[in-house]
């Protein structure tokens, strides 16, 4: 061992050691732009990774199928209940007016941002391993006109936010994350709050719209949307659905758990909203 | 008594048992970013196995290798798990060199401190350190699990290795042949 430490080849190990950390230190000041030699090979093994994804989902799926059947069983049950209560509450006329206006609300969305600029849209290419908040990768880039913390969305809702850019390739950092904030309001009760991921609601797929008033009167099953506050999403966009609402620890606000309106863990194909209206309204002022 | 490979057929070898080992790498971390359920960080046990056959330079080059593929693979920051990786590596090989025999139970050993350091770092710096609620969760409910199977995996994956550089004739054994035969 001793003779080891005197040798050319522990000199060329510690040699290989000062690189590697000479490439982490390089990495965290691209601040978020990944590094060219990262961007090549994400973007030379993007189609390898969609091929083995789409096997994947596959696989997934069917297991899911034969692991989840009592879960999916007792989903199914607690449904048929809920669309037995769905029945009696159209018959109650101001329920259903109120329903309607929430989808109106929106449907209206898009005719409301006719200045949105839309990217193309993108191919989910592989989920970060292990993460807790399902971030993952996609297969545009900066050629492709994105830009850094552009908003990501599928047409039933918001995903997440890029976090990491590449030339061809983009990592995007999911409402899940704690990292992610967004300033939220409540479609039918105008309630404001904050809506960012906690470890515990993330792993089972949810997160929370926090500094809600005490008495606040959001319910189970509201929509809530972007209130495009500080320029960093669209307004009205919607986040998820409500699904419980809960008093924090503290006993001076509430809390909604949400369930987001898009299927986060089981992406295929997002947009990215490359422009919209009062983009960066906040930075710039 | 074997006779010992021709230069030129080793080389060949060696080559060929290189492009395989870069070619499960790939496969690794492939298998590492399809899907999004919890999966084994199969590049560890990977670069230890492969490792624990050669000398320290090899050992090193595939710890950044697999380091490398592993950040990339794991959205962290680039050369954070290679540092962590080569280290390893260069100990497995050390370790290998004058102390340990080429043994499953050895590799299961060296996989699982060095599975469980590297996810003992990734919880601190990446979620205990920013303070968040339930933390523990993560650790209990991703990196837990997640280190299980990378250990469970690392049979399957030892076997692989073994197999490889015993049809290629690894450098290591290689050597001991030609002792072997030259002391006769």
């Amino acid at each position: 061992m001793n003779h080891f430490l005197k040798s050319t080849r522990f000199k060329v190990i510690l040699f290989i050691l000062a690189l590697l950390i000479g490439i982490m230190i390089y990495a965290v000041s691209a601040g978020g732009y990944q590094l060219s030699a990262e961007g090549l090979f994400r973007a030379v093994s993007a189609p390898v990774q969609r091929f083995s994804n789409s096997i994947s989902e596959r696989v997934e799926h069917s297991l899911h199928v034969y692991r989840d059947a009592e879960i999916h069983y007792e989903q199914n049950k607690a449904l048929k209940q809920e669309v037995a209560e769905l029945n009696k509450e159209l018959a109650d006329y101001a329920a259903t007016k109120q329903k309607l206006a929430d989808l109106q609300e929106f449907v209206g969305i898009k005719e409301q941002y006719p200045d949105m600029v839309l990217s193309a849209p993108c191919e989910v290419t592989g989920y970060v391993t292990n993460d807790p908040f399902h971030a993952f990768t996609i297969g545009q880039g900066s050629a492709e006109g994105l830009s850094l913390y552009d908003p990501v969305v599928t047409d039933l809702g918001l995903v997440g936010v890029i976090t990491s850019l590449g030339e061809h390739t983009a990592q995007v950092t999911t409402i899940l994350s704690p990292q992610v904030s967004v300033a939220a309001y409540c479609s039918t009760t105008k309630d404001h709050g904050v809506v960012t991921g906690t470890v515990a609601d993330a792993l089972d797929g949810k997160c929370r719209m926090q500094y809600l008033e005490k008495e606040t009167a959001i319910k189970t099953d509201k929509v809530i949307l972007t209130s495009g506050e500080n320029g960093m999403f669209p307004k009205g966009y919607v986040i998820g659905y409500v699904r419980d609402v809960q008093v924090d620890d503290t006993g001076l606000t509430a809390a909604a758990v949400l369930e987001p309106a898009s299927e986060i863990a089981d992406l295929s194909m997002v947009i990215v909203i490359k422009d919209f209206d009062g983009k960066g309204r906040d930075r710039h002022e | 008594m074997n006779r010992p490979l021709p230069a030129r057929r080793y080389a060949f070898l060696q080559t060929v048992q290189w492009f395989i080992f870069g070619i499960l790498a790939l496969l690794c971390y492939f298998l590492m970013t399809s899907g999004s359920s919890i999966k084994p960080l199969l590049l560890i046990p990977l670069a230890i196995c492969i490792s624990a056959h050669f000398g320290e330079i090899p050992a090193a080059a595939v710890g950044v290798f697999g380091g490398l593929l592993t950040d990339i693979a794991c959205g962290k920051l680039l050369g954070y798990n290679a540092v962590w990786l080569v280290t390893c590596c260069v100990m497995t090989s050390l370790l290998h060199s004058y102390v340990l025999r080429d043994k499953l139970l050895n590799v299961l050993l060296l996989t699982a401190v060095c599975t469980a350091v590297q996810g003992y770092l990734d919880f601190m710096f990446y979620y205990a350190i920013w303070g968040h609620a339930d933390v523990e969760l993560i650790y209990m409910r991703i990196m837990l699990p997640s280190g299980i199977m990378t250990l469970l995996s690392t049979i399957p994956i030892w076997l692989i290795v073994r197999h490889i550089c015993e049809k290629c004739g690894s450098r290591r054994s290689f050597e001991l042949e030609k002792t072997i035969v030259s002391a006769q």
